[in-house]
């Protein structure tokens, strides 16, 4: 049992001034209103007023606490006998976000909203749509030459075009043969041009296959492809090879009218198929030479029914939502970057390692500057096919990233009084998170790596390629589900945990319980923030999954582009979360100033409390819980 | 007459063989617009009196260059003063456009081949005269095939137009914000150019209506519930054009998900947008011109009409007999099928005239092999059927 008259403490935390010791609280007196003061933001005015001065306790009590003094600070003085930080999430003593004043912390919270709207609006009012997909019609050419001319190129239009034929029957009437058929498709259409602000183009192929009671397509029909794909600069230049490979597609055709001879000729529904992916469009024109060599004996092009036409759609980035896109990630490079330098010098200023938390904070600060410097500036003006591969890879770190920002986040709140602090207590959180982006990584090499050295390879196209890649993802999901368990758990301890703790409230005096439920309130409101953030995600990705073709709204005379809003403003939102993280999680300077004073503190006497404070976020193991304590504090005012 | 009367009847046949042996489009098409020509000289000469000048269209766009001297004097670019059968807003699109005009025309072609392929069974069978009116005189009657009439072409012109889009054919297609291509390249890359089958409606919606929308008719008259009949019926042809049209989308995210992604309309089958106007035939909404000069329900029990809705005004003149006077051409000489109950038995469709029966040879090809393209190894099979005609 302990009462006041057993403490001896004062604000310097020296044991020798009288602070409160010697003075039994009488029965309707709370002992604890003496040692702990009002929260700062309550104080601020008082403590200006009275600094420098002999500090009174605001009751007006004999106490001689300085109100300015953080409650935390006391805690670590006290820590045996009031140890608040253990069961409290903002033990983190001396945090941003635990003594900045409501007022601060609201007008930092719009301010926020504003930059928040101001993403939205870029994306809604000066980006264009972020992709574009055009369309082709492949001419059909004959290939009137020998066989043996390789280099020979077959343009749709433009001066020195190819024989084309209109349709197949006139290739019948001609006796064409199926091999001396080419396919030839120029990107992009007429009068227009290429350019690398396009960063990739990714192709589409659709078969228009007619139906005929008597060349039907088989079941598991594949098409072989040859094709070829060449570039030029200029209209007049020859064209120059850039990638020649056969490819196979399975074909996926259904036909949704009944098999009789009134719906002859008219087409299947043929699924699309992946053709071609570039990660960089550095050349103006695209030439595309596509054959359907058919080779009876080996079985190759045979039973794929009535071709009639080639379609192809390709999808390129939009020049305007490139740049609008570069400038943002240009603007927010510097801002990450600073109040990241910011955030780790104060960290380093205190004089005690950094705890798991701000070491994780800072990984996923250094992960969203990785993925925000602007290296796409590059791919302006160098030939960097692997762009999309890299894009794609850094996306995939912030975002394992900030998955395990989470747990930790949550695991480091949980005040459930077990040693933590450490990376390898999170690894059956952390696990998941790391093997399923691991997962994806593998699947994006095996897609995208593989489409550095050729371009027409999909990782779709064959039977084991598709399982591989289903299983890839399928295990991906997995990890993704278990991890979302995991998290949902732990938000649930933490809110349970912080409920029990806030059970013990009611008994405290004004001051104390009004600083827990400060507290509890932030963490709580950064929590939802967190929520919120994951929410919108989710939200504007359904949104933006659900609204197919009619990807912006009217508004006056505006168009307003939802697509581009989405990622401009999810990426905006994902960097002011950072941004927010980091700043409210950063020490403070009253904590700093604080650090000072209990210099004396630690040159005092109580010097071997200095490395215990660190601990403070999860780690008290003491004989006497921290609850055992609130429980006494409590029966001991009311006696 | 007894040639007029032989020509009618032929697009009926046509339709009937075209069921028959279905194996050679090109040919038949070629060989039934010879016949055409021969038989309209004849036509012409003796009922081009019958018909109004003002019937003049621009559905004669769909006729070949051949059945049009102007178009094949001046060569693939006509001159637009010189088209029959356009308004003058048409035209001044039409010079705006000089390269829209051809698909405008494959549009209309498009339309009537559907409409003929729609009506093969019935006794008004979309048939076409070989003058600048197109229809003929039953068109002027605001019926319901004078309703399907204006919406199929409609469609056919979105169609037509989108599908030439697509193919790069025209030079302002897409990048439809801006109307000069002086600007294109600069659009193109900001931001792409737009969706071709909405860049098809709204050109549609430009040409096709601008012939109702420069007529200044009195509010309340019959010419003016006709014109907005028109409107409305062009619109839900344009409309079933593009609402037809399907999404496709393509997902090219981080390891290939949704987290981008594409998606473009492709234009249907004009055969299913053929089927969709025809079920709107079916279910079209009589109206009459209204005090306030709208048109509204005659049988006001009814849902009213939406913009996707046909509509007509007149009642359908009887199709059973030649009058020269509504333009109903008659069913006599017109195939029937004997065990049909339908609109195509011999009992409905010769209205109860009575039928000859003749038998013909039917040839098909047989136990085929086939390449994707361009081989094909086949037997002749050779059978004989009936066949009924119309008395």
């Amino acid at each position: 049992m302990w009462t006041c008259v057993s403490l001896y403490f004062n604000a310097d935390c020296s044991r020798s001034r009288v602070g409160c010791s010697g003075i039994k609280p009488s029965p309707s007196q709370s002992c604890d209103s003496c040692f702990f003061p009002p929260p700062p933001w309550k104080l601020r005015g008082r403590s200006r007023a009275e600094k420098g001065g002999a500090a009174r306790f605001p009751t007006g009590r004999r106490c001689d606490v300085p109100p300015a003094r953080s409650w935390l600070l006391l805690a670590r003085c006290n820590i045996f006998f009031f140890p608040p930080a253990p069961d409290l999430p903002f033990a983190m003593a001396g945090a941003i976000i635990e003594n900045m004043s409501t007022k601060k912390l609201v007008i930092g919270g719009v301010i926020l909203l504003l930059f928040q709207a101001f993403a939205f609006m870029v994306g809604g009012l000066i980006a264009p749509s972020p992709t574009t997909a055009v369309h082709y019609l492949a001419s059909k050419c004959v290939d009137t030459g020998k066989q043996g001319q390789e280099t020979k190129w077959f343009m749709p239009w433009g001066p020195n075009q190819c024989d084309k034929i209109r349709n197949f029957d006139e290739a019948m009437a001609k006796k064409i043969e199926a091999n001396d058929i080419v396919f030839a498709a120029h990107i992009p259409l007429p009068k227009k041009e290429m350019s690398p602000w396009f960063q990739f183009m990714l192709v589409i192929l659709q078969f228009d296959i007619a139906f005929k009671m008597y060349n039907q397509i088989e079941e598991g029909a594949m098409v072989t492809l040859d094709v070829r794909l060449a570039y030029r600069d200029d209209t007049i230049s020859e064209w120059t090879e850039l990638a020649h490979s056969f490819e196979q597609r399975k074909l996926s055709c259904n036909l949704t009218i009944s098999k009789t001879m009134d719906n002859e000729g008219r087409c299947y529904e043929c699924d699309l198929l992946p053709f071609m992916e570039v990660g960089s469009v550095a050349h103006k024109y695209y030439l595309l030479n596509i054959r359907l060599p058919v080779n009876v004996r080996k079985k190759v092009n045979v039973g794929i029914g009535e071709i009639k036409d080639i379609r192809l759609v390709s999808i390129h980035q939009n020049g305007g939502f490139t740049k609008v896109w570069f400038a943002m990630k240009t603007f927010l490079t510097p801002s990450i970057l600073i109040i990241m330098i910011w955030y780790w010098r104060r960290i380093t200023l205190m004089n005690r390692p950094p705890v798991l938390l701000e070491k994780i904070i800072l990984a996923l600060g250094i992960s969203m500057t990785f993925i925000n410097i602007p290296v796409e500036w590059f791919s302006i003006g160098f030939n960097w096919t692997w762009m999309l591969l890299f894009g794609d890879i850094r996306q995939g770190i912030f975002y394992s990233m900030l998955l395990s920002f989470w747990i930790i986040f949550c695991g480091e709140h949980l005040m459930d009084q077990t040693e933590r602090n450490r990376l390898s207590v999170y690894w059956k959180q952390v696990g998941p998170i790391v093997f399923g982006s691991f997962c994806l990584f593998i699947f994006d090499m095996c897609e995208r790596g593989v489409q550095l050295t050729n371009p027409f390879y999909s990782i779709w196209a064959t039977d084991v390629g598709t399982e591989l890649a289903m299983a890839f993802i399928i295990v991906a999901g997995i990890c993704a589900c278990l991890y979302f368990l995991f998290l949902c758990f732990m938000v649930f301890q933490v809110f349970r945990n912080i409920s029990g703790k806030r059970m013990s409230l009611p008994a405290m005096s004004k001051a104390r319980r009004l600083h827990y439920e400060g507290l509890i309130f932030r963490f709580k409101f950064l929590m939802l923030v967190t929520l919120f953030c994951a929410a919108m995600t989710v939200i504007f990705f359904i949104i933006s999954q659900l609204q197919v073709n009619e990807g912006h709204w009217h508004l006056g005379d505006h168009m307003v582009q939802v697509n581009s809003a989405f990622f401009t403003g999810i990426y905006g939102m994902w960097n002011l979360y950072v941004f927010a993280i980091m700043f409210l999680y950063a020490p403070s300077h009253k904590r700093y100033g604080d650090e000072q004073s209990s210099a004396q503190c630690i040159t005092g006497d109580a010097g071997g409390n200095n490395g215990e404070d660190i601990q403070l976020t999860t780690t008290i193991t003491h004989v006497d819980g921290p609850s055992e304590i609130y429980r006494l504090a409590g029966k001991d005012a009311q006696e | 007459m007894a040639q007029q009367r032989s020509t009618f009847p032929s697009g009926g046949r046509d339709a009937v063989t075209r069921r028959i042996m279905d194996n050679s489009p090109a040919r038949r098409r070629r060989s039934g617009a010879a016949r055409h020509l021969l038989l309209s000289v004849a036509f012409l000469a003796c009922s081009s009196q019958l018909l109004v000048v003002n019937a003049n269209s621009w559905w004669s766009l769909a006729l070949t260059p051949i059945q049009r001297p102007e178009m094949y004097i001046i060569g693939a670019q006509p001159s637009c003063s010189q088209l029959s059968g356009l308004s003058q807003g048409q035209r001044k699109l039409c010079q705006l456009y000089q390269d829209h005009i051809s698909y405008i025309g494959e549009g209309a072609r498009m339309g009537i081949k559907e409409c003929q392929y729609q009506f093969r069974q019935r006794r008004w069978n979309c048939s076409t005269v070989d003058n600048s009116s197109v229809f003929g005189r039953v068109i002027q009657i605001g019926s319901r095939e004078a309703a399907f009439t204006y919406s199929i072409s409609a469609a056919g012109v979105v169609n037509a137009i989108s599908r030439a889009c697509r193919e790069g054919e025209l030079s302002t297609c897409g990048c439809s914000r801006s109307a000069r291509p002086r600007d294109l390249p600069r659009d193109w890359l900001w931001g792409g150019c737009g969706d071709n089958v909405h860049y098809g409606y709204r050109f549609a919606r430009e040409f096709v209506d601008a012939r109702e929308r420069e007529k200044n008719y009195p509010r309340g008259s019959t010419e003016h519930a006709r014109t907005l009949m028109n409107i409305q019926n062009n619109e839900a042809g344009r409309q079933a054009a593009y609402n037809l049209a399907n999404v496709a989308c393509k997902c090219h995210g981080v390891s290939g998900s949704c987290s981008l992604k594409t998606c473009w309309l492709q234009l249907a089958d004009f055969r299913r947008v053929g089927e969709f106007l025809k079920e709107k035939y079916d279910s079209a909404a009589a109206m009459r011109i209204g005090r306030k000069g709208k048109l509204e329900l005659v049988d006001k029990r009814f849902n009213a009409p939406t913009s996707e809705d046909l509509v007509y005004i007149d009642t359908s003149p009887d199709y059973c007999l030649r009058n020269d006077t509504t333009g109903s051409l008659g069913t006599q000489g017109r195939m029937c099928n004997k065990t049909s109950e339908g609109m195509d038995g011999c009992e409905l469709m010769c209205c109860g005239r009575g039928y000859d029966q003749f038998k013909t040879y039917k040839h098909e090809r047989c136990h085929c092999k086939f390449h994707w393209c361009c081989y094909v190894k086949c037997k002749r099979c050779t059978s004989l059927v009936d066949q009924f005609v119309c008395k």
